[in-house]
């Protein structure tokens, strides 16, 4: 991959568009946006009260595979178009405690406060730099040629698909030392302080979709239980496809240390859209994905409401081809294919094209 | 007692994380509003049954609280939350109502700048459901039966007393009550007719008026001079902070600072501090102090001061580091934008102090 240099003056005023377009949307924020997202509340949370209520009052295949997909519908729509983004702090303006960014909690086990952690603080601001933002493969898979080839990765076709499943937990562990806690490095107090908060919502998730909701339905309770379980697959799997086509896509840029020490706010909008892909679709399609379409939007501005995100995507597109830097987009299956290909190309050991092997 | 126990088990049962999202009162709420948006589990909110204008630029809005409203003494104040084009913004308004009257009553005055009080003006119609906050505020009536009362009300600052006059009125009070209201015109002058109906009724009451168009300013001699026995008075004041000072001080110099009791309302913005001025940033939390220069960081500010407030990325992207700030005026150093009204999210790695500021932390 050839790294694209543009020089300092060039940096200087790639920097001040982008400033640009984020001022004019923070003026033109308002009714609209709080508009929005309240109805968003309002869709995930009828679709949640049909979907349980189908499911547990129901008693044809029909009505719980209906239900099923009511309730996989509000737990995407809750975690993706509503969580993800209250939690990024994109209706903080709003001034709504119902909408704080810090106290938001979602539908998920992931802990909300290890999540924006690791979320919002570790991938955000260090997005793609080997070593330090865990979503560059998840501590799990080789997702770039520059990541030193590990035997575990021969596996990766196969290891892909249980973290897809099992996404939310992969999530939840996120913010977690694994390193340390295998090693058996960790005190006592330590292991409580990492694993306490996200052992604790596995509980109360648990606790919902496994226990109150089935004791309630009675007889119905085995529907309602599978049911709940189908609901939170499919909505892993969902949001690890749309999650993966964000940064795994070819000719997607990872980074090290190194080269992004002192790096001005430029260079980190430069590494943002160098790092970051978008897909393309409906506008159902979206706001299913909580607008991660527009991931390459999304990672410059990440606290922007992402519903603006496609109304901006010209402007940045533009401003790509000014600066000669590619804007990478395409149809989402085209895009998850790409994924694909490069989990089974990078389980075998390979060389990245420019050179030596970088660490982890 | 049955109530406050069937209360607190209730509160209980809405708190339980085991139960959610049975219990999620926010959801419940916005169902509950569909049919009253007046309802609510957990918020205080009032429909407005009545609107009416006091003067030219002031405006009483006549509430039914729903049943969260736990009652108020008179002469406090109460928050109240209106959304102006998406954003909550909240400011406070002291209550004229009586305090066991079935309604409340605020009364706004229309600021030039002001989003809130313009934006009652122009959207709070007949109807309408305001979310309110819990009535605060220690500017009450002295426990202790006074001879003499005084009642000093500059601009909207008659509104609190007007709260107290009747709560006089109807605990049958015996001594002399003199009610001088300042504004700038006879036009301007709020309750009127309602004033003179409680004089009519209560003889122990007498109204004066001062207005500032014609007989200028009121200075504390003058006011001296045309009350002699002010030094009799329990003293009731209320206006702006400029004019409740001189007076205090007045009452102070005399040895009769005891005797009155002051609430000031400041209509001005906090004053910008100039470049390389220090600002004193307090925190309400942990009430500690500290300092920080324009065009500095607040998060870099109170990490020199030795504090540690939650931070993240300090690069204004991840908002880890947001705070409430109470009051004051700061600038996005991103962004340039200045945000100067009370209780406004703020950024602190990428916000600078342009006055002295309040932060809850």
């Amino acid at each position: 991959m050839t790294a694209i240099t543009l020089t300092p003056q060039q940096l200087e005023s790639f920097q001040a568009e982008l400033d640009q377009i984020r001022d004019d949307v923070r003026k033109d924020l308002g009714e609209r946006d709080a508009r929005h997202i309240r109805r968003m509340v309002r869709i995930a949370r009828g679709s949640a009260i049909a979907g349980r209520s189908l499911l547990m009052f129901g008693f044809t295949p029909i009505s719980w595979v209906l239900g099923v997909a009511a309730l996989s519908t509000a737990k995407i729509l809750e975690n993706m178009e509503v969580g993800h983004n209250v939690m990024h702090g994109q209706y903080d303006w709003m001034n709504d405690p119902k909408l704080d960014g810090q106290t938001y909690d979602w539908d998920n086990v992931a802990d909300a406060e290890q999540w924006r952690h690791s979320h919002n603080v570790m991938h955000h601001t260090y997005t793609n730099i080997l070593g330090k933002d865990k979503d560059v493969g998840y501590g799990l898979l080789r997702v770039d040629e520059q990541q030193r080839w590990k035997p575990k990765h021969l596996i990766q076709p196969v290891s892909n698909v249980g973290l897809s499943l099992l996404f939310q937990y992969g999530v939840g562990v996120h913010d977690i030392d694994w390193g340390k806690a295998l090693k058996g490095q960790m005190t006592r107090a330590e292991y409580k302080r990492q694993f306490g908060p996200f052992l604790k919502k596995i509980g109360r998730q648990w606790g919902k979709d496994y226990v109150l909701f089935p004791a309630l339905a009675l007889w119905n309770a085995p529907r309602v239980f599978a049911g709940n379980l189908a609901a939170n697959l499919i909505r892993n799997v969902w949001s690890n496809v749309v999650i993966f086509c964000g940064h795994f896509p070819e000719g997607s840029q990872v980074f090290t240390e190194e080269q992004t020490r002192n790096e001005t706010r430029g260079q980190w909008y430069l590494r943002q859209m160098q790092g970051s892909c978008n897909f393309e679709g409906s506008r159902l399609l979206h706001i299913m994905s909580g607008h991660l379409s527009h991931q390459i939007e999304h990672h410059l501005f990440p606290d922007l409401p992402a519903h603006r995100y496609p109304e901006i995507a010209p402007k940045v597109q533009a401003i790509c081809e000014k600066y000669g830097l590619r804007y990478n987009t395409g149809s989402f299956l085209g895009q998850y294919f790409s994924v694909l290909k490069a989990n089974f190309r990078l389980a075998l050991p390979s060389r990245p094209a420019g050179g030596k092997l970088q660490p982890a | 007692m049955q109530s406050t126990v069937s209360k607190r088990s209730s509160n209980h049962w809405l708190k339980s994380e085991w139960l959610a999202p049975l219990n999620d009162t926010a959801a419940i709420d916005d169902l509950l509003s569909l049919v009253n948006p007046a309802w609510s589990l957990s918020e205080i909110r009032a429909r407005v049954v009545g609107v009416v204008d006091e003067t030219a630029d002031t405006r009483s809005f006549i509430l039914e609280p729903n049943r969260r409203w736990p009652g108020f003494v008179a002469g406090q104040y109460v928050p109240v939350f209106v959304e102006v084009n998406g954003r909550r913004e909240q400011r406070c308004y002291s209550l004229s109502s009586a305090p066991g009257a079935e309604r409340l009553r605020i009364t706004v005055k229309r600021q030039a700048q002001g989003r809130v009080s313009n934006a009652l003006h122009d959207q709070i119609k007949r109807g309408d459901v305001l979310t309110l906050g819990a009535p605060e505020g220690d500017f009450t009536l002295p426990l202790d039966a006074q001879p003499k009362t005084l009642f000093l009300g500059a601009g909207s600052g008659v509104t609190p007393l007007m709260a107290q006059l009747q709560q006089l009125h109807a605990a049958g009070y015996v001594g002399a009550v003199r009610f001088i209201q300042i504004c700038r015109s006879s036009e301007d002058a709020i309750f009127r007719d309602e004033l003179n109906a409680l004089a009519a009724a209560w003889p122990a009451l007498t109204l004066e008026y001062h207005y500032t168009a014609t007989a200028g300013r009121l200075t504390p001699e003058a006011l001296m001079e045309q009350l002699p026995d002010y030094a009799d008075y329990q003293t009731m004041l209320c206006g702006p902070a400029g004019f409740t000072a001189d007076i205090q001080a007045a009452w102070n110099a005399h040895g009769i600072g005891h005797q009155l009791k002051s609430e000031a309302f400041s209509l001005e913005l906090p004053p910008p501090v100039g470049d390389g001025i220090e600002a004193e940033v307090r925190c309400s939390r942990t009430e500690q102090l500290f300092t920080a220069k324009s065009g500095r960081p607040l998060l870099a500010e109170a990490e020199t001061a030795g504090l540690s407030p939650r931070h993240g990325c300090r690069i204004g992207i991840c908002h880890s580091c947001k705070c409430i700030k109470r009051s004051g005026s700061v600038q996005n150093l991103l962004t340039g934008e200045i945000s100067d009204a009370p209780n406004e999210a703020i950024q602190l790695c990428v916000s600078a102090a342009r006055s002295d500021l309040v932060l809850d932390l």
